[in-house]
């Protein structure tokens, strides 16, 4: 059974219809990575599907429980979390502040302060700092400690390489493998299609809304891929 | 020898002024949140305790703990069926509920309680004094200040060092990303809602102790609050109690100078640090400490 099932899921940003009947799945332990372009309808998807964005109806199926009308905090409490856009880290606090919030959810699991030092051993370092003097990377180190305080089955990661230099992105990615072995899903939103596809089991790509393409990326061709997210026609 | 007791006075009172200033500073900063009816629930405060401490042990002035309670209950209250539901982008809405409810609130006192001036009886405390460096100083004003520098203080140490503490501080930097991470930030809400009416009720109470009140006195809290929020600088912690000390000191000062418009000139410093420095005195030091 699939981890986290959403059907004909149709999500506004406002007036905006953003998301159109999209219907995805994901499996224990897998990663799936959602692309597209700018303005396609990835972000407000993953809002959808964590209940900050409530404008919304179809089916959303977490564990075999429907959390399509449930309270963000209760979705997160389910297991369920994101590293938002933009990292989005509490500034005024410090690294260790920002990663203990993240373990106040109460869930139990091999995720601890330690652990996630263990990860990445910088923050231990800094964990003192307050958290809006860090770099990009490293707060982007925060962000994701911080969302796996929370002990979550499925952890959500929107544009995590944005405006990071490649070292530092190639980095975080390592990371993921670790993650993975704890027993976490993982959705990745990228623009980098290459990176998306090297990261992932599955990938969809989305398009003015809609899922245009879908599969696993070592079967696509990247021809394919292109047409799917500009929505250049295939066959020309 | 004169001047230096008025400017004493004025610290003391200034002490209670920043005490005023808290509870709305507070739930601003963790909410963005600007209650209006801050300064009739003061009052109201105020009624409570005069109520009440017939009743209290020991001492009148004990009488503050059962009124923050009741406060504090009040507030959660408050946050949960009324500024919860009006929540948003928009602080239109907030303001206007809060506006209705301060008259609501002043109204209903007005027709339960009468408009006649009442005041806290402390007993003989009210005349006790002392001799400090050749100033008199009153007991009743030094006690007011030392519990308002001890709720500042304790406020503080519990917001960063404990885990509710923590979780207030993460919701006032953004309310969205803690429910990513399991918190409601509603129920946080109401639990600030509790403080700020609690640490405001204590206001309340050691004024109505220190002077009288009457149910049309909010007006004049609420704009002592306003004033010591934002002479402190809106959301600085020890900024705001520098507001109140500010805005003591010179309402005697020139209560001394000119007995008849003494208060006005309050108003009138505000108004200059608001040209000069809209960000309020935190931010001339703020600067200051860059500089170095």
């Amino acid at each position: 059974m699939s981890l986290l099932k959403v059907d004909e899921l149709d999500v506004f940003y406002g007036d905006f219809h953003a998301v159109r009947g999209v219907s995805l799945k994901v499996d224990e332990a897998q990663t799936v990575a959602i692309i597209g372009a700018n303005g396609a309808g990835k972000s407000t998807l993953l809002q959808a599907i964590t209940g900050l964005n409530m404008q919304k109806r179809g089916a959303v199926t977490f564990d075999g429980k429907d959390i399509g009308r449930m309270r963000a905090d209760l979705i997160a409490r389910n297991g369920v979390t994101m590293v938002p856009e933009g990292r989005r880290l509490f500034g005024s606090l410090s690294v260790e502040d920002n990663l203990l919030v993240g373990g106040s959810s109460g869930r139990k699991g091999p995720w601890t302060l330690e652990a996630v030092y263990r990860l990445f051993p910088r923050l231990g370092e800094l964990r003192k700092m307050q958290s809006s003097t860090l770099s990009g990377g490293q707060q982007q180190m925060v962000a994701l400690g911080r969302a796996l305080m929370t002990n979550p089955r499925l952890l959500l990661c929107d544009e995590i390489s944005l405006g990071l230099a490649p070292k530092i992105i190639g980095d975080i990615y390592r990371c993921f493998d670790a993650i993975r072995e704890s027993g976490v899903s993982i959705v990745i939103i990228e623009q980098n299609v290459a990176q998306a596809c090297n990261a992932s089991q599955h990938v969809y790509c989305l398009l003015e809304g809609r899922i245009s393409l879908e599969g696993d990326p070592r079967k696509l061709a990247m021809d394919d891929i292109t047409a799917a997210y500009f929505g250049t026609e295939q066959h020309a | 020898m004169i001047w230096l007791e008025t400017i004493a006075n004025g610290i003391l009172l200034g002490g209670l002024y920043a005490l005023i200033g808290l509870g709305l500073g507070f739930a601003f900063g963790v909410m963005r949140v600007v209650n209006v009816a801050q300064g009739d629930f003061i009052v109201a405060a105020a009624f409570i305790g005069l109520y009440l401490y017939p009743w209290t042990p020991l001492h009148p002035i004990l009488v503050i703990v059962p009124v923050a309670l009741i406060a504090f209950g009040i507030g959660i209250l408050l946050q949960r069926v009324l500024i919860n539901r009006v929540l948003g982008h928009d602080q239109i809405p907030q303001i206007l509920l809060t506006f209705g409810l301060a008259i609501v609130l002043r109204n209903g006192m007005v027709s339960w309680f009468g408009a006649n001036s009442q005041s806290i009886n402390v007993g003989n405390m009210r005349f006790w004094g002392f001799d400090f460096l050749g100033m008199r100083l009153g007991v009743l004003p030094v006690l007011v200040l030392v519990i308002a520098i001890m709720l500042f203080a304790a406020l503080r140490f519990w917001l960063n060092t404990s885990r509710m503490g923590r979780i207030i501080r993460a919701t006032a930097d953004d309310h969205q990303v803690v429910q990513l991470l399991g918190v409601n930030y509603r129920n946080v809400y109401a639990i600030a809602m509790g403080i700020a009416l609690a640490l405001s009720a204590v206001a309340g109470v050691l004024l109505a102790m220190r002077g009288s009140f009457t149910p049309y006195s909010g007006a004049d809290r609420l704009l002592i609050a306003f004033e010591v929020v934002v002479i402190g600088g809106l959301g600085s912690f020890w900024g705001m109690f520098i507001g109140g000390i500010v805005l003591g000191v010179t309402q005697l000062v020139a209560l001394k100078l000119d007995p008849a418009g003494g208060l006005m000139y309050g108003h009138i410093v505000f108004f200059i640090i608001l040209i000069l420095s809209p960000k309020g005195l935190s931010s001339i030091l703020t600067i200051k400490a860059f500089r170095k």
